[in-house]
């Protein structure tokens, strides 16, 4: 197989867009054209496009985006494709990029992901969000991520000691790591002791699903991310030097969350990490900055431990000894993450791997992590039954 | 008699599933039979969600895991605000959404007596 890797980033600034979806999805994928320094028009140099989005369908009424993207940049004949799997989309996209290079197929794959999900009220996107649900089991019941994710947090409570101050120091540091990050949704640091311990806590950071509160769940935003995949063989075709895939692990678990033998294991966040660290020759010590998928904080804690970067039981722990944060052992989410960055479901996976990208290169300004060599980014569909991890490396 | 909520038996080697599914995991069976899912339980774990998906005309809802004696564990609604994991729990059928020209039962738990 040939070697893979990322020749140029792109990100628009995450929140609320008024821009058309393909039109959003294309300011992100300019800015990665541009950051590879590939030329656009007649002479571009794209082989296969990959358009990673959930909502198009649904929340805005249009399939087959891969194709009026690629109009849109005047791409062709390049082929396309668009990629749903849910808020996993993004890091699918990424692997099957991965695949076309690898398997000789394509030199220069551009990977965009994006979602404008603030076209519907709150309501409507929660109910949109819960359609990747198992529909008679769980989605009929009013079931959604955020019950879910509730009721995930009251067992590893109860397993592991984890409390609602642990969840809040995790959000604290996902926002002020956002306010250093340009396209971050939310640009505002919440203080700890008012949305834990104060009187009106119960009012400035109320229950969405307990022992969940707002702080400890993402926003809803509009976005996108882009990414430009080559072939290392290739690397002199480009203005920066790529950043090598060096490995990508993909797993599934059952649909129906009750089902879990261990309802506190993630284990398709287990295998798929353990698929990526076998490809890529490392182990969780070697990895120096991750992006994991933290739609709510519990999720944080849960994705460290299953990825190996913490015994299990003993994330909220890292967490509170300040492991976690820039200058920290292990810097997590340092590009504010979901929950601060904000979520827009098809771009995530996209944007966590940009946010590696910048890591390794030395190109995060406010938030770079000394040396940064390897990263590791998870994306994590359904509740956990449809997780993609990714690692990134430096090359010398 | 109302609507009933059912396991779903590996006809080839026992194993019981809720929901359905078209191939056993274990022996890789095709069949399977229905057996009611009904009784009392354990709740594993619960929540109250206030931020409800459209469709839904109340401030917030409770929802739990719950083991049923033969090992089975479905989600349900919650008919009580008296919660804590480990208590027990009667499963009763009901409707769990009002859909446009249909309406979903499913299981809503009680508090055992």
């Amino acid at each position: 197989m040939r070697k893979v890797g990322v020749a140029g980033v792109g990100h628009t600034k995450f929140g609320r867009s008024d821009l058309p979806l393909v039109d959003l999805l294309s300011l992100a994928a300019l800015e990665a054209l541009d950051d590879a320094g590939i030329k656009t028009g007649k002479a571009h140099e794209v082989d296969q496009v990959f358009v990673a989005t959930m909502g198009a369908g649904m929340l805005n009424r249009q399939s087959s985006v891969a194709s009026a993207l690629v109009d849109t940049l005047n791409l062709q004949p390049a082929m396309a494709e668009t990629v749903e799997n849910g808020p996993a989309s993004g890091a699918s996209a990424v692997k099957l990029g991965y695949m076309a290079i690898a398997s000789g197929m394509c030199d220069v794959v551009l990977v965009v992901g994006g979602e404008i999900m603030r076209v519907v009220t709150g309501w409507e996107a929660t109910d949109f969000v819960a359609t990747m649900l198992h529909p008679e089991a769980e989605y009929n019941y009013g079931l959604t991520l955020p019950a879910f994710a509730g009721m995930f947090t009251r067992l590893y409570m109860d397993k592991y000691g984890v409390t609602e101050k642990d969840l809040a120091i995790i959000a604290v540091k996902n926002h002020e790591n956002a306010v250093r990050n340009p396209v971050a949704h939310i640009q505002l640091v919440p203080n700890l002791h008012a949305i834990t311990e104060d009187e009106d806590a119960n009012v400035i950071n109320p229950y969405v699903a307990d022992p969940l509160r707002v702080y400890d769940v993402c926003p809803v935003s509009d976005g996108a991310a882009a990414l430009v995949l080559c072939a290392m063989d290739q690397a002199d075709r480009f203005s920066k030097k790529p950043v090598r895939i060096a490995g990508i692990g993909q797993a599934t678990d059952t649909h129906v969350v009750a089902e879990r033998k261990e309802p506190t294991d993630l284990l398709a966040v287990r295998l798929a990490a353990r698929r990526a660290y076998e490809m890529a020759g490392l182990k969780p010590e070697d990895i120096n900055v991750a992006e994991l998928h933290d739609a709510f904080t519990i999720l944080e804690v849960a994705i460290s431990e299953e990825s190996g970067l913490f015994p299990r039981g003993e994330g909220h722990l890292a967490a509170r000894r300040g492991d976690t944060r820039v200058g920290g052992r292990i810097p997590i989410n340092t590009s504010g993450g979901l929950k601060a960055k904000g979520h827009p479901l098809g771009a995530t996976g996209v944007s966590q791997i940009v946010e590696i990208v910048r890591q390794v290169r030395g190109e995060a300004t406010g938030r770079q992590v000394e040396g940064a060599k390897y990263g590791l980014a998870v994306n994590f569909g359904g509740f956990g039954n449809n997780v993609v991890a990714t690692i990134l490396a430096r090359e010398e | 008699m109302g609507p009933m909520m059912y396991a779903y038996k590996c006809t080839a080697c026992g194993k019981l599933y809720h929901p359905s599914r078209a191939v056993c995991r274990e022996c890789g069976g095709r069949e399977f039979e229905e057996i009611p899912l009904e009784g009392e339980g354990t709740l594993l774990t619960y929540t109250r969600v206030y931020a409800l998906p459209e469709g839904y005309m109340k401030p917030w809802i409770a929802f739990g895991i719950v083991e049923f004696p033969n090992g089975l564990r479905v989600s349900g609604q919650m008919a009580t605000d008296d919660l804590a994991t480990g208590m027990k729990v009667r499963a009763t059928v009901g409707l769990v959404k009002e859909g446009v020209g249909k309406d979903y039962y499913g299981f809503i738990f009680e508090k055992a007596s």
